[in-house]
């Protein structure tokens, strides 16, 4: 049976699942430890935290945070690291920049951010916005770099101004290495944003798993892991959809 | 007309280099007349600065000393109707066959339907209208060289500079290419320079033919009228495909042929490379 390869994705990541909560459901028996309930017992809770609209509402939290810090870091990275990777003159301000800002860690940065913009919904955002800002400036500015010059010169005999260059040839060409990058950082971004719930608030998945840990109620803390990692995966399927369809003739197949 | 006026290129020696203001000679002292309506070769060894030549008519490049005229004008940055054809083809990967072709359309601002209407005869033309919705990717080599061909011919040139344009085809395509070269050139007026390391094909195509030598910097030093080119490329003769085919085998296109390998030679010293010195 052939399917269609967004199918066949979408299988094959949900016989990884099965297998995943098949080793979890040998461990938990085995173990026989209250700190790891079995699948069946969080799927449980992930069920009645649902219900009672409590997961939703901090996964809403947590997903709007990612969302927020994309919005605001991935064009502005992404323009200004392309620029550079085309341009000495640019390249002079985003170098040192890079050199210093890209090898942080930036969740060393979480005091810091908290003490200048306060416990609020800022701060979050501002700290995982800088990981997706560093990362996506980092590629954009590698990625325009490689563009081959045998390509600008045939647009460019062709009469293209600067701009036309830049949209027609600089932007799509960085465009798949640009959404790679993108994907690499989402991972980094969620990972960052548990630490970052976990300070000063009350609503979020980081927050959720922690305050369950607090109250020894492990379901309800695995319940919270669980939506964690499915929102990864959420972030993950949007941009392989994003880049089937802003970068068509990369899934091209004779 | 294009001419060359004691053409001079030079280069900035290595993009990182710290002695920036230090340059690289590639072509020096280059003079050459390619006559309208017509197709002239510049042949010569790889490293001569043939490449560098394309690029200054195209006005990719200012040359360092000289200057090129092409129909009496300097040539000061890229002009309208120069198309170039480039040795890798220059498509771009996300644009599919059609949106290759309309490209030059879409850079003058052309609408969406005008553009289609306008590419439409040209894919006729060279055999791609099954093709419009195929990216690059999917091509052969000698259909991604016919929709470069069609990409110049949208922009309705009255000169087309094309570097090294058959070299990654294999011999039969590479003729096919060459016959459909001639088609394309007798079915409108344009002068055609193709710059190329085949001896065999300079003298089979181009009524003029330039022989360049040296490296760092190379130099046009000798030229070649092929009279019988002329009429084949305005009036087919013979009984080949294209009624021209059996030129290969005259005499006359193998003393061509030899002369041209004498010139490259340059009855100088060769060095290690094979390259005359």
């Amino acid at each position: 049976m052939r399917l269609p390869p967004g199918l066949r994705k979408a299988a094959s990541v949900a016989i990884a699942a099965v297998g995943i909560v098949a080793v979890w459901a040998l461990a938990a028996a085995a173990l026989g430890k209250p700190f790891l309930p079995g699948p069946l017992r969080t799927f449980e809770a992930f069920g009645a935290l649902i219900r009672d609209g409590y997961l939703g509402r901090h996964a809403l939290a947590s997903a709007s945070r990612v969302f927020w810090a994309l919005a605001a870091s991935f064009v502005p990275a992404a323009a200004l690291g392309l620029a550079a990777g085309r341009s000495r003159r640019v390249d002079t301000f985003v170098s040192p920049l890079v050199y210093i800002l890209h090898p942080l860690p930036k969740v060393a940065f979480l005091p810091i951010i908290l003490l200048v913009f306060g416990l609020g919904e800022a701060s979050k955002i501002i700290l995982v916005g800088l990981i997706v800002f560093s990362q996506i400036l980092v590629s954009a500015r590698d990625s325009s770099r490689r563009v081959p010059g045998q390509l600008m010169d045939s647009v460019r005999s062709l009469g293209a101004s600067r701009l036309d260059l830049a949209l027609r040839v600089v932007v799509p060409s960085a465009l798949p290495d640009l959404l790679t990058s993108l994907r690499v950082s989402l991972g980094t971004a969620v990972a960052v944003l548990f630490l970052a719930e976990t300070f000063a608030t009350e609503t979020g998945l980081g927050y959720l798993i922690v305050d369950a840990w607090a109250r020894v109620a492990y379901a309800e803390m695995y319940a919270g892991i669980v939506a964690l990692s499915l929102l990864g995966l959420g972030f993950f399927v949007a941009v392989d959809i994003a880049e089937r369809l802003l970068c068509p003739w990369r899934s091209y197949r004779p | 007309m294009v001419e060359l006026r004691e053409l001079a290129i030079d280069y900035p020696a290595g993009s990182n280099s710290y002695r920036s203001s230090e340059r690289v000679p590639a072509v020096s002292g280059s003079s050459a007349t390619f006559a309208t309506g017509g197709i002239s070769a510049i042949v010569g060894p790889s490293g001569c600065g043939k490449t560098s030549i394309v690029h200054a008519i195209a006005g990719l490049l200012s040359p360092s000393s000289g200057e090129v005229l092409v129909e009496g004008e300097p040539v000061r940055g890229v002009r309208r109707r120069t198309a170039v054809i480039f040795q890798d083809y220059g498509l771009l990967p996300w644009l599919t066959v059609e949106g290759n072709a309309a490209l030059p359309l879409a850079l003058d601002g052309v609408g969406r339907s005008e553009r289609r209407r306008r590419v439409r005869p040209v894919l006729d033309e060279l055999g791609l209208s099954a093709f419009g919705r195929f990216y690059p990717s999917g091509l052969s080599g000698g259909m991604k060289q016919r929709v470069a061909i069609a990409r110049a011919l949208t922009s309705e040139p009255d000169l087309l500079l094309m570097d090294e344009p058959f070299s990654s085809l294999d011999a039969l395509t590479r003729e096919a290419a060459q016959e459909f070269l001639l088609g394309v050139r007798r079915s409108r007026p344009l002068t055609i320079v193709v710059v190329t390391h085949s001896i065999e094909e300079a003298a089979y195509l181009a009524e003029s033919v330039f022989v360049m030598g040296g490296r760092n910097p190379g130099v046009i030093k000798e030229r070649f009228d092929v009279p019988e080119n002329g009429s084949a490329i305005r009036f087919p003769i013979g009984d080949g495909p294209s009624g021209i085919a059996d030129f290969r085998s005259a005499p006359r296109y193998l003393e061509l042929c030899a002369a041209i390998r004498a010139s490259l030679r340059g009855g100088g010293p060769i060095d290690d490379a094979g390259e005359p010195r």
